[in-house]
């Protein structure tokens, strides 16, 4: 397995400062989003206080398995190194007044051995490109999707304005924070794409798939989606990191005369079935 | 183009191009078939008339809905979710965008903002007793049961083929098979893959993903993404494996 990677960050075009931060670390397949609240300082620190200690969390030595976890090892690792961020941003926060209050969201993504171990707390987002199909990852930690959840779409929808900013979980603001897990394999010609809200808000989920689908090249993919958020109003800060599953050069090379054979095989295979008597059983 | 996608808890498992119709059910003569207890040998089918696509349940056991609604009959227009069973199948009309998942609203923003614990508590009380009453009053999805049992465990017995246990639990979220350290089944030898399948759960369910090597289900290549039924044989380069459920809970109830 062999990760491409691209990834941009950007204020856009009405906020004065970019409290969003990333990480994007293709050896190691991790990727990490944040976006910070607060107001500057505070959220531009949280978010990258958020980045830094998941970091440290990770790349220093294991701390030991919890046996009990039903996910897989490196999953497990990155949930606890998220939770870890959330008490260290909260320690921070309480020691100076000037950064009380800040929060951050966080969605994070590490890629081992074809299995994409994924952690989120806000209305960051993971999605999953997979046979020609975006599939959202996470579900947003705000009163907007709360009211979906709750059926009440619709409702949702009709809320004012300024309630549809409304998040009901970030790192930073509690003690603890429940966060959200979830693992999916990834095969060759996936991908995954992790974005702020900033993107989301600006871009249709149509229009992502149609960038992925169209550019193929991840740095390609992040550059145009940012300019298209822009286009669109760029409206808060926009951060994209795109990451395309590819086997060695071997395995691409093989599958490359296997798919190909494939095709031809099944173009002269190919007949049109007759359409089924339709009778009831 | 018109197609109809399967789904299964949310997972894509296929595409369907309409074509001239085509029928939906259990049974292997079926152009689209489910494999499922719930599901009528001959449950529904589609076929055009005029430049309608049409859509008639074949007095199926369980029924066919649409956007939650019984029908007998329906022509179907884009968007629509039909309901076979558990399974959904999507109408795309024009099949050749992908398809979005929803529209995000694209109004101006404010600052974001965070609700305290306190807020949230109350937040959450009310919005699930609104949850209770939208259930009560409209009774709309008669496959999404809301049941709060455990979900069944999935087991995968040893065949054939060398293995360190005779039986494993697919307790975990995902579970995998190959050379790995973090593999549940262990491959041996040097030229077995590092990971060769995942197993996700999903729902009530398990989905198998082919990652390296060469994985049969059933006899057949296991290419994409697939839902794993009782009984089903799996050989993962070599190792001969069945899947089941755990004390031997029967697989649906339905049907």
């Amino acid at each position: 397995m062999r990760l491409r990677v691209g990834a941009r960050t950007d204020t856009g075009r009405i906020r004065p400062q970019n409290e969003d931060a990333f990480m994007s670390q293709a050896e190691q397949g991790l990727f990490v989003v944040c976006d910070g609240m607060g107001g500057a300082p505070a959220g531009e620190v949280a978010s990258e206080m958020a980045i830094q200690a998941i970091a440290r969390r990770l790349t220093g030595t294991d701390t030991g398995e919890d046996s009990t976890s039903p996910f897989l090892p490196h999953t497990t690792r990155l949930l606890d190194a998220v939770r870890q961020s959330n008490e260290f941003i909260y320690g921070e926060a309480q020691k100076d007044p000037r950064q009380t209050g800040m929060g951050t969201t966080v969605v994070s993504a590490w890629i081992r051995e074809h299995i994409a171990g994924v952690a989120h707390v806000g209305d960051s987002r993971a999605y999953l490109w997979h046979n020609d199909r975006l599939e959202p990852l996470t579900r947003d930690h705000s009163l907007m999707e709360a009211h979906i959840e709750a059926g009440l779409a619709d409702e949702g929808r009709k809320l004012p304005v300024e309630q549809q900013n409304v998040l009901l979980r970030v790192l930073g603001r509690e003690p603890a924070v429940e966060v959200d897990v979830t693992e999916v394999p990834v095969q060759s010609g996936d991908y995954v794409l992790l974005c702020s809200d900033g993107l989301t808000r600006m871009v249709s989920e149509e229009d992502l798939a149609k960038a992925i689908q169209m550019f193929q090249e991840p740095q390609q993919i992040c550059d145009h989606l940012i300019a298209t958020a822009n286009q669109n109003g760029g409206a808060d800060n926009i951060t994209v990191v795109v990451v395309e599953v590819t086997g060695g050069w071997w395995h691409r090379l093989i599958n490359g005369v296997g798919s190909h054979l494939r095709r031809t095989l099944a173009r002269d295979s190919m007949r049109v079935s007759p359409l089924n008597d339709p009778r009831p059983h | 183009m018109s197609k109809l996608t399967l789904q299964y808890e949310g997972i894509v498992l296929k595409d369907h191009a309409v074509g001239s119709g085509l029928t939906i059910g259990r049974l292997p003569d079926n152009a689209m078939i489910i494999d499922n207890p719930a599901v009528s040998g001959h449950h529904a089918r589609v076929f055009l008339e005029g430049h309608q696509v049409i859509l008639e349940d074949l007095r199926s056991t369980n029924g066919t809905f649409v956007n939650g609604r019984p029908i007998t009959r329906h022509v179907l227009q884009h968007g629509d979710e039909v309901l076979v069973g558990k399974h959904s199948i999507v109408f795309d009309q024009n099949a050749v965008e992908p398809q979005p998942v929803s529209g995000p609203p694209l109004e101006s923003l404010g600052d974001t903002v965070y609700l305290d614990t306190k807020q949230h508590r109350a937040l959450r009380a009310t919005l699930e007793s609104a949850r209770a009453d939208a259930a009560k009053s409209i009774n709309a999805r008669p496959a999404t049961p809301v049941t709060t049992a455990p979900p069944r465990v999935g087991i995968l017995r040893v065949v054939a083929g060398r293995s360190e246990q005779d039986q494993y639990d697919l307790g975990a979220h995902t579970s995998l098979i190959g050379r790995s350290d973090t593999a549940l089944v262990r491959l041996r030898g040097w030229f077995k893959p590092s990971v060769a399948v995942a197993i996700a759960r999903s729902g009530n369910g398990y989905v198998a993903t082919p990652l390296g090597g060469k994985t049969l289900v059933n006899d057949e290549r296991l290419e994409g993404r697939r839902i794993l039924q009782d009984g089903d044989m799996l050989n993962v380069s070599g190792l001969i494996l069945q899947f089941g459920w755990k004390d031997g809970v029967p697989a649906e109830s339905a049907a």
